[in-house]
């Protein structure tokens, strides 16, 4: 501290001029603050006025804004449904529609960061099945059942088995969009070729695949460096080979047990092609993406592709003419031979939003007869709207997939979207390494086992 | 005078920056921990305690182990790599036959640096494509077809191949913080070392080492604590596959919270990548300090 020694006139003037300073200072310091406090409240006042201001535009035009999240930021979707927007908000002037789209890996994230927020998108994108339960039993998904009762018209044009993998306890609560399915497609050119023709059987698809191997040509086009698409293979073989209600229960997290012989069996009949070399090189580091480009060039004679990939097969292949044909019949498979690979997918109402009414209507816009046949025209994607794909509008091989889907017993839903996320969680990168050959079939399923078991006590 | 004393006044200058740092880190980390105690989803607002459960289950999984082990490898590999030959690589350049092209190195060097890791990582996906990459291209143009090989598809090479592509986009950084810290090097040192007939592997060791040590302890503490945080290499090139073989720490938690959902889980694996990396810092602080007081 400051100490004066000895009192004389200087120092003492010394200590004046330092005692002012130093009060000069402490008012300085005192002004700093008040000033920091005033601009601090300032700052916290001016806030709430603001808000009044925006609330109070609200009211007074009625302008209703509710949040639409879709899975297709690609330009040609995004501009389809930028015009149903249009359309929609011209025809409903007080609703403002906004629009979001991420890609189908990220939305599987911010679907469910967002869940946990109060910023909810009033309308979401959902693929069928256990994805949706998952919304449905954590209470963030708008029950439609009412909604659909009240409007017949619009019950009635939506393909029935559409909604039903939207429905969970007898209450509906999605709104499907399109329907998808699984398919090979294959390089017309390459199997006249070879005098090959489309397999109906595992043995005859064996046959075709050896005879393109010996004439120089990867038979198969995969990229599984993100599992779902090994895991598509998997969807169709686990239900041939497993007895279905076997798989039904096993598929529901609440009995899972996953101990029938046919899952081994079907990571078999997958690796057999692997070991036999009839797929691309180094598959498991590839994006599907690239794949596909190899069939487009005709390196490769077949892929398995969605029946929603198909308008870009027909734009984009570069041969002469493509063909398909669904997942071949295992002769003694267990399980039901007459399923397709495939499933619906479409939309919900966040269970939080503040205009269910808007929502809706906007669903019911979105699923209308006319914007259905927009769909399939613009996009080639097969509406669950029923007639919007006819003769009329849509590509023959689109006609030709469609049914094919309406033959077919009943579908198989996407495994990864089916089972609970934390076993397929187990069950998709195993598959990796099994065709690696760095895991058995039978290790795998027993890791399966194991994490269903774990489910199934956690959950109940 | 009193003003600079008095510790009240000088605390209420700090509150506010303070304040920020309590709310928006010290707050969130010790919040984290509390999370790491419960089993809760984001889907939905309801939260079980669970004590250490998640973490007793964590250090049984075996996925913690490989990532672990992928991030000791990211670490060490960048260690050698970015420190070890980047700082060979900035005292080649600064070399007196090299110095007239210095910056046209520099840049080329640098350049890996400034893309993007999303841009850089799907480059690199391209150039390991087992069919038309060029590695696999180059290795059956010169006759050595049986080393092709589909390098991040296997499990044994997939890490590598990641870790490879981070030391080509790093290392350059590196370079330049080397060159910078010789730069700083007397010239008379090098000078009395020539007339000595020291040769140029001597100065290296005996001048340019000892002179930039400050800046060598610097860079492996960014580089060690980088390899315990790298996510958007792994996330972009493998996505933690095939299998789990090249999950880190970071691409684990992410895995477990945003896809499987177990945020109480999630909230474990943060608290140890929080724990490691502040040790790694404390050590860092410590020995740099011991370096200062000397």
């Amino acid at each position: 501290m400051y100490f004066c020694g000895d009192p004389s006139i200087g120092s003492y003037i010394k200590l004046r001029r330092e005692k002012e300073m130093k009060m000069c200072r402490a008012a300085f310091t005192v002004c700093l603050i008040v000033l920091l406090l005033v601009t601090s409240l300032v700052g916290c006042g001016s806030k709430e006025p603001a808000h009044n201001i925006a609330e109070g535009q609200a009211g007074t035009s009625d302008k209703v804004e509710i949040k639409f999240l879709h899975s297709w930021p690609r330009p040609e979707a995004n501009a389809y449904f930028q015009e149903v927007i249009t359309a929609f908000e011209k025809d409903h002037p007080n609703i403002k529609v906004k629009m979001e789209a991420v890609g189908d890996e990220a939305i599987k994230d911010k679907l469910r960061v967002m869940m946990g927020t109060n910023s909810q998108p009033d309308i979401f994108f959902s693929w069928s099945g256990e994805f949706a339960n998952n919304f449905i039993q954590s209470n963030n998904s708008l029950d439609l059942t009412e909604a659909f009762e009240k409007d017949t018209d619009w019950k009635n044009r939506i393909t029935r088995s559409a909604i039903e993998p939207f429905t969970y306890d007898g209450k509906i609560y999605g709104v499907p969009l399109r329907t998808n399915a699984k398919f090979f497609v294959y390089n017309k050119d390459i199997f006249e070729k070879n005098n090959l023709s489309e397999p109906r059987t595992w043995d005859e698809f064996l046959y075709v695949l050896e005879e393109l191997k010996q004439s120089g040509v990867t038979p198969i086009s995969f990229g599984n460096i993100y599992p779902w698409a090994g895991c598509h293979y998997i969807t169709g073989l686990n239900q041939k080979l497993v007895p279905e209600n076997i798989r039904e229960k096993d598929y529901d997290p609440a009995g899972g047990e996953f101990s029938h012989y046919g899952y081994i069996e079907a990571i078999e009949y997958l690796k057999d092609l692997v070991d036999k070399g009839y797929f691309n090189n180094g598959f498991n580091s590839i994006e599907h993406n690239m794949a596909i480009e190899m069939f487009y060039s005709g390196e490769t004679a077949m892929m398995y592709l969605e029946l929603i990939e198909f308008g870009e097969v027909d734009k984009d292949f570069k041969g002469n003419e493509w063909g398909f044909f669904p997942l071949p019949a295992i002769e003694d498979g267990k399980g039901n031979q007459n399923h397709i690979t495939g499933a619906p997918d479409g939309f919900m109402i966040s269970s939080k939003t503040k205009y269910p009414d808007e929502a809706i209507a906007f669903l019911k816009f979105l699923t209308s007869q006319e914007m259905g046949e927009k769909l399939v025209t613009t996009l080639g994607w097969p509406s669950a709207v029923i007639g919007a794909l006819n003769e009329n509008n849509a590509e023959p091989y689109l006609i030709k997939g469609m049914k094919a889907l309406e033959e077919a017993d009943d579908m198989a839903l996407w495994l990864d979207t089916d089972i609970h996320i934390k076993i397929s969680d187990v069950y998709l990168p195993g598959l990796q390494e099994v065709l690696n050959g760095r895991k058995t079939p039978e290790a795998l399923m027993k890791e399966v086992q194991e994490i269903a078991k774990k489910v199934k006590e956690e959950i109940y | 005078m009193g003003l600079y004393h008095n510790k009240k006044i000088a605390f209420l200058f700090i509150f506010p920056a303070l304040l920020l740092m309590l709310v928006f880190i010290y707050y969130p980390i010790f919040q984290n921990f509390i999370y790491s105690m419960f089993r809760w989803s984001a889907f939905s607002s309801e939260k079980i305690f669970i004590g250490i459960d998640n973490y007793l289950r964590l250090f049984k999984d075996p996925v913690f182990y490989i990532a672990l082990k992928n991030n000791l490898l990211y670490a060490s590999f960048s260690i050698f790599f970015q420190v070890g030959l980047g700082l060979i690589i900035a005292a080649i350049l600064e070399e007196k036959f090299l110095r007239k092209y210095q910056p046209f190195f520099r840049t080329v060097f640098f350049i890996p640096a400034i893309i993007s890791i999303t841009v850089a990582g799907l480059l690199w996906q391209l150039i390991y494509n087992p069919n038309i990459g060029i590695i696999n291209e180059g290795l059956r143009a010169i006759g050595l077809d049986n080393l092709a090989h589909p390098w991040l598809a296997d499990g044994k090479t997939a890490i590598f191949s990641v870790i490879v592509m981070s030391q080509w986009q790093y290392t350059g950084y590196i370079v330049l913080l080397f060159i910078v810290g010789i730069h700083k090097i007397p010239q008379e040192l090098y000078e009395s070392a020539m007339i000595d007939g020291a040769n140029s592997i001597q100065k290296f060791w005996t001048i340019t080492v000892p002179q930039v040590k400050e800046m060598i302890i610097v860079s492996v503490t960014i580089t060690i604590i980088g390899g315990f945080k790298v996510f958007d290499e792994v996330y972009v090139m493998t996505g933690g596959g095939p299998g789990r073989s090249t999950e880190v720490l970071s691409s684990f938690m992410y895995r477990s919270g945003f896809r499987n959902d177990e945020m109480g889980y999630a909230a474990a694996i943060a608290t140890i990548i929080f724990v490691i990396t502040f040790l790694l810092t404390l050590l860092e602080l410590k020995i740099s300090h011991k370096k200062d007081e000397v």
